[in-house]
């Protein structure tokens, strides 16, 4: 009996112990004494994390053309966004962006670009719908890089920074039917309505009053608001992998005078996603086939995740995430002065469609 | 000595069932029932007499009707998937009504089941309080018990009802779940600008925490005590044996005071009793009058002005770039879709109509 139960208990604590990091865990000191202003941090893990991260990275061949000269007019047909670039740098971008995100599929050029009977190469067609996503997704990049500096910092972003080497990026997003967010996501089904609506409108998360007295200020949210901006909240934190005290003083959470400038920062991050969707993905609606689409008939959306993938910085500031390299990415591209447009469709949508 | 140092009753005795002391109406005195060996263990080992009676009854229906309801409110919430139900049963939860629907009866999927829970839950509640209070009389006894029971209620009340009354709204009551009552707490303290600077709230705090203490520190001198007969501690109120003679002295010489054998007691029922009476208070004052603490904690220099440590945003900030309206309930529908769940909609591109098994099947699909 005794025995067992030894038995037993060592096996629980086995258990036990499997659900727990490997110590040392650091906790560095943030803000002013005495507020729990703390950063917990445990270096292996980051360095485990940071060095799969590495591992993944491609090696590309080629450098930037520094003395790039657009190429001449009549060079390619039905390119859009990309007419600031010479013909080396072109193809370099092209063969970077099937590493980016075709590599697993083993179809090269094909994911995006129809291949004739006869074997050769329709660069100009719009018939897979892939082109006419990809497109969207390069007028994206520039307009992030081009735009949101505040967000992005000067490094900008490239098409590595969210799909890493895959086709469909980590942490893409759809509507949840009821069903499925009574099963997968959470209890209150309100809740998860408004992070998706907080990532796609100007839905307002202010919910602590500003003044001390019910009597002096406006705010009239409810018990339910304040659960849905903790759930965004909480969204966010494991989006970045932080917890509150990344952006927050824990005493006061809406005060920014008392906020670390991450939340800054992290509330310009908030207004890129929704240009994103709102610019980008939604307009995409009508491209995607079938399974591509999420339960509720809508297509991929975009969350902090999305590029963060649990990191505080995307890909832990892996110069392969930069635009920095790539001048594909760093303007808004001007269209190539080509022949005509090889498309039949698929343009219907592009917001940006002759810039 | 060992036998006071066990985390078990080591000696269990067997005789006919005790049916207690005389009362003055011995009909009412209940069933005995026997002995378990396992509860002697811990306590004693009699089962019974237990007195039910008309109060004890109508409160176990009305509080089982309560619980049954909850349980199925959760079970249909996840489709009558049981397996789920057992999976998600610490997520699921019983609503209370929208802030749009104020104080008046919602229909039973939108906070009715939540009204119709709490009222029944509260009945059994009071029953039971009523229960408290007749067998205690029935024994001749105080009524310290019933009066403490009342002061857990009052908080309880406060939660559900109180408060959600003077706020106008059920929305504002506590969910029935096991953790979102818990993040209801979490958005409660955070809604009204963080409940640990409410000053009623430290009370509560401070008196949780003595109780535990008191707990402590009089359970520890008894059993220390015991060998001398400090468990007739009641007794030696009145007629101080060694084993209180011996206690006491401990206490004055470790902290230079201490309780009687009686009064340690009365500390003990107020710690209990002042720790749901304060947060009570506290909680009546939330959103009511104070819809800040932590702000109302610098007005009335509870707080510090802590010093500005952090460096300014890489990117100055705009002016008006950090305000914003405050968060409302959401609009219906869902942008870039023309559909919403309830009426199934229409897929988009196409002409197809989604109904609530397409959904369901292609939500399976995906996962």
């Amino acid at each position: 009996m005794k025995k067992q139960l030894l038995i037993l208990s060592a096996a629980g604590a086995l258990l036990a112990i499997q659900a727990c990091e490997l110590p040392p865990v650091e906790t560095s000191q943030l803000g002013f004494r005495g507020v729990g202003m703390e950063h917990v941090a445990n270096p292996s893990t980051l360095q485990d994390s940071m060095e799969s991260v590495a591992a993944r990275i491609p090696q590309l061949a080629g450098s930037p053309d520094t003395d790039m000269v657009p190429a001449p007019a009549g060079t390619w047909e039905n390119v859009q966004y990309l007419g600031h670039l010479s013909e080396a740098e072109f193809n370099r971008t092209m063969l970077a962006m099937t590493a980016w995100v075709a590599q697993e599929t083993g179809q090269g050029c094909n994911y995006c670009h129809v291949i004739e009977d006869d074997g050769t190469v329709n660069f100009v067609s719009d018939d897979i719908y892939t082109k006419v996503v990809s497109r969207d997704m390069i007028r994206m990049t520039q307009d992030l890089n081009a735009n949101y500096p505040e967000h992005v910092g000067e490094t900008g972003v490239n098409c590595w920074t969210c799909h890493m080497g895959e086709v469909l990026p980590n942490n893409y997003w759809f509507y949840a039917a009821d069903g499925e967010r009574d099963l997968e996501r959470y209890y209150v089904n309100e809740g998860a309505r408004q992070t998706e609506r907080y990532l796609l409108d100007q839905e307002a998360i202010r919910v602590i009053s500003d003044q001390a007295l019910t009597g002096d200020t406006e705010n009239t949210s409810s018990i339910q608001d304040t659960e849905y901006a903790y759930w965004v909240m909480i969204q966010m934190s494991k989006d970045l992998g932080v917890n509150c005290t990344y952006c927050h003083t824990t005493a006061r959470f809406s005060d920014w005078d008392e906020s670390p400038p991450q939340r800054v920062t992290a509330l310009r991050g908030v207004g890129m996603v929704r240009h994103a969707n709102a610019e980008y993905m939604l307009p995409l609606q009508g491209e995607w086939p079938d399974n591509r689409l999420g339960p509720m008939g809508d297509g991929p959306k975009i969350q902090c995740a999305t590029c963060h993938n649990g990191a505080f910085q995307p890909q832990y500031g892996a110069e392969a995430s930069h635009a920095t390299e790539w001048p594909a990415f760093q303007i808004l591209g001007p269209p190539h002065d080509g022949a005509g447009t090889g498309g039949d469709d698929g343009s219907d949508d592009d917001e940006g469609e002759g810039n | 000595m060992a036998e006071y140092q066990n985390l078990f009753t080591q000696v269990q005795v067997r005789h006919a069932p005790d049916p207690g002391v005389g009362i003055p109406d011995p009909e009412n005195r209940g069933e005995l029932a026997g002995f378990s060996g396992l509860l002697g263990r811990i306590g004693d080992a009699q089962i019974g007499p237990i007195h039910l009676g008309w109060l004890g009854i109508l409160s176990l229906i009305t509080g089982g009707l309560s619980i049954v309801i909850m349980g199925l409110v959760m079970w249909s919430s996840v489709g009558w998937d049981p397996v789920q139900f057992v999976r998600q049963l610490p997520w699921l939860a019983v609503e209370p009504p929208a802030p749009e629907y104020g104080l008046s009866i919602p229909p039973l999927n939108e906070g009715g089941w939540w009204i119709l829970c709490g009222a029944l839950l509260t009945t059994a509640i009071g029953l039971w309080w009523c229960r408290m209070y007749t067998r205690a009389r029935a024994l001749g006894m105080g009524t310290h018990v019933a009066w403490a029971f009342a002061a857990a209620i009052w908080l309880y009340l406060v939660l559900g009802f109180i408060r959600p009354v003077l706020m106008g709204e059920w929305a504002q009551a506590v969910p029935f779940g096991i953790f979102p009552h818990l993040d209801w707490t979490a958005a409660f303290s955070i809604r009204y600008g963080n409940l640990f600077y409410n000053p009623f709230h430290m009370l509560s705090i401070a008196f949780l925490y003595g109780s535990a203490l008191l707990f402590a520190m009089h359970a520890g001198t008894i059993l220390a005590a015991a060998k001398m007969g400090a468990e007739r501690e009641v007794d030696q109120i009145t007629d101080r044996g060694t084993a209180a003679e011996r206690s006491q002295l401990f206490w004055r010489w470790t902290m230079g005071f201490n309780a009687t054998m009686e009064s340690i007691h009365r500390w003990a029922w107020w710690f209990a009793v002042l720790t749901v009476i304060t947060g009570g208070i506290g909680i009546v004052l939330t959103g009511t009058a104070v819809d800040n603490w932590y702000l109302w904690g610098q007005k009335h220099g509870l707080v510090p002005d802590y010093p500005e440590v952090w460096a300014d945003p890489a990117y100055p900030v705009q002016p008006g770039e950090l305000e914003g309206p405050w968060q409302t309930p959401p609009p219906e529908g869902l942008p870039g879709l023309d559909t919403s769940f309830r009426d199934g909609g229409i897929l988009p591109g196409t002409d197809i109509r989604l109904t609530f098994a397409d959904v369901a099947l292609n939500a399976e699909s995906i996962r």
